[in-house]
């Protein structure tokens, strides 16, 4: 009797496989979820470019690292190298750029354009580690080490933690800063733990997952929270939420297409937030007196 | 110029009548000295705000009085002299122009004036105790911002986005309060209606206000002491409407109507009501 060989379904693949998937979808999903909750500060503190200069930052991280590694034979961590020069990076943003006589726009203009260049011509002098260099700039890795999603996941809970226990102050100091200092409230301090805190995330998440995707959820995430006009706290879980979702529905989206991962997560970001503005149209339309 | 050449404060801060009747004093300023990069703007400044009393700080745009505010919020530092609170038991709030609170921010007036219960790192509690609770109610209701408890501050006119501030400052139970432009922005019957409504709570509560103020007859009508700062002629004068308004320098910027008008003597405005 003659069998037919047939190929399996993709889903059956990824049912197959998923103990390699589960790892890169995990990381995507917890990555997602905090970066997501951080972007209401990013986007609300008008810190949008803030955000894509640390995550440019990170991938000249790893690309040093790398670097280290092939041409001075010391072994630099890549996670630990994006950490660094995530934090450094927003550590030198928070500076006042009036005592430079600069605006912050240029300031972090400049940063962008340094790092991001300076990633590029690193990752030209060690053509062994191409692919992973192309990877954090990009966020084509598919697969992320069980050292990697320990990273993210520990990290991301104790930010999330933190974030959530000092929320109050976190929101005061970061909406209405004056208000917050007058009031006695350790402004510096909140600020100071608020920007490592998203320099170290956008770090550790930059090496595992792609500086575009890190960058997607950590601003588009409240794009699409903030279209749905929701109290404060319910902003903060809906952009947690979005930026979950867009991890792992672009990782998914990517393995069904045969599309590279960090794109599609990028794009399943943006799609939210025009699903947000579709779910905004017509609840005004509903709730608009006839 | 000093503080007690003819034409700055302390010759008529001295005889403040104001002064005199009003509860301890809350924040002093000692040979203050504002400006930037250790350039001085203006003469040294003596000013003691008391519990009670109602300052306004009047100037022209470019005058030094934000620079003057801002030293005394203690956002920039004093070229040379001090600003001081009375002690660590003095509790201060500010209140920021309308405009200041982003527009993009989904925050409601009842989120907006809880944020008045937070000082120093009592935000190490993560949720509101049961008390702050009350009291955030309670500040809304004595605001009369019932209403707009629940709505989206940037959804509110200025009038209503100033009684959401307000709200905010009688729940920080603070003995001082410091008022950027409170009424930019506002039209004419809401503006008088938030500068009787600072009053009534400085009378009541015994409050000390001092308010960055545009509009001259306003501020003149309501305060106890007018704080004028030019620095194009390095003036500071202090006192009544009518010792202000009639100051050369005064004069010299804003002209003589406002000295003919000037009621004489303190005034503390009408109640809110």
């Amino acid at each position: 009797m003659e069998q037919t060989l047939v190929d399996p379904s993709k889903w059956e693949q990824f049912r197959a496989g998923w103990e390699l998937f589960r790892d890169p979808i995990l990381c995507a999903l917890i990555a997602g979820c905090v970066l997501g909750f951080l972007s209401v500060y990013v986007v609300l503190r008008r810190m949008v470019f803030v955000s894509a200069a640390v995550t440019n930052s990170a991938g000249l991280g790893v690309a040093l690292a790398f670097y280290s590694e092939i041409h001075l034979g010391m072994h630099v961590e890549p996670v630990l190298g994006a950490t660094l020069l995530a934090v450094a990076a927003t550590l030198l943003l928070m500076v006042e750029p009036a005592r430079l006589r600069l605006s912050r726009e240029s300031l972090l203009g400049m940063a962008y354009a340094l790092t991001g260049g300076a990633a590029i011509l690193v990752g030209d002098r060690i053509s062994q580690e191409a692919h992973d260099i192309q990877g954090i700039l990009f966020g084509t890795a598919v697969l992320v080490t069980p050292e990697q999603l320990a990273t993210v996941a520990i990290v991301g809970g104790l930010v999330l933690f933190i974030h959530l226990w000092w929320y109050r102050g976190l929101t005061f100091a970061s909406f209405d800063r004056v208000g917050a200092s007058v009031q006695g409230l350790p402004v510096r301090v909140l600020d100071t733990v608020l920007m490592v805190s998203i320099g170290v995330m956008v770090g550790v998440s930059t090496r595992a997952l792609g500086s575009l995707p890190v960058f997607a959820f950590s601003t588009v995430s409240a794009i699409a929270a903030l279209v749905l006009d929701l109290r404060l706290p319910w902003t903060f879980l809906a952009a947690t939420l979005a930026g979950g979702i867009a991890g792992v529905g672009g990782y998914l989206f990517a393995y069904f297409n045969d599309f590279p991962v960090g794109g599609s997560q990028t794009v399943v970001s943006a799609v939210l937030v025009g699903l947000a503005m579709a779910v905004r149209l017509v609840r005004n339309a509903v709730s608009k007196p006839s | 110029m000093k503080a007690g050449e003819p034409g700055t404060s302390s010759e008529e801060a001295s005889h403040l009548p104001a002064e005199k009747a009003l509860g301890e004093p809350l924040l002093s300023c000692e040979k203050l000295v504002i400006g930037y990069g250790g350039k001085a703007m203006l003469p040294p400044i003596d000013l003691t705000v008391r519990r009670g009393q109602f300052v306004a700080v009047i100037g022209r745009n470019g005058s030094g009085k934000s620079t003057w505010f801002k030293t005394l919020l203690g956002l920039i530092e004093p070229v040379s002299g001090s600003v001081s609170r009375a002690g660590p038991h003095v509790r201060s709030a500010y209140v920021p122009q309308t405009s200041a609170i982003d527009a993009l921010l989904p925050v409601r007036t009842r989120e907006l004036t809880a944020w008045g219960r937070l000082s120093g790192w009592n935000f190490l509690r993560p949720f509101a105790a049961r008390s702050d609770r009350h009291a955030v109610d309670t500040a809304i209701d004595t605001a009369g911002a019932r209403a707009i408890a629940h709505r989206p501050y940037r959804e509110l006119s200025e009038g209503q986005k100033q009684r959401a501030l307000l709200a905010r400052v009688i729940a920080t139970e603070a003995d001082l309060v410091l008022l950027d432009e409170p009424t930019a922005a506002m039209d004419a019957v809401a503006e008088r209606e938030t500068m009787q409504r600072l009053c009534a709570l400085s009378r009541e509560r015994g409050l000390g206000v001092v308010v960055v103020s545009h509009d001259l007859i306003v501020a003149a009508e309501h305060a106890d002491v007018l704080l004028f700062v030019d620095r194009e002629t390095s003036a500071i004068v202090m006192g009544d409407a009518r010792t202000v308004f009639c100051h050369p320098a005064f004069r010299r910027q804003y002209g003589d109507d406002y000295c003919q008008r000037a009621p004489p003597g303190p005034h503390r405005g009408t109640d809110a009501g």
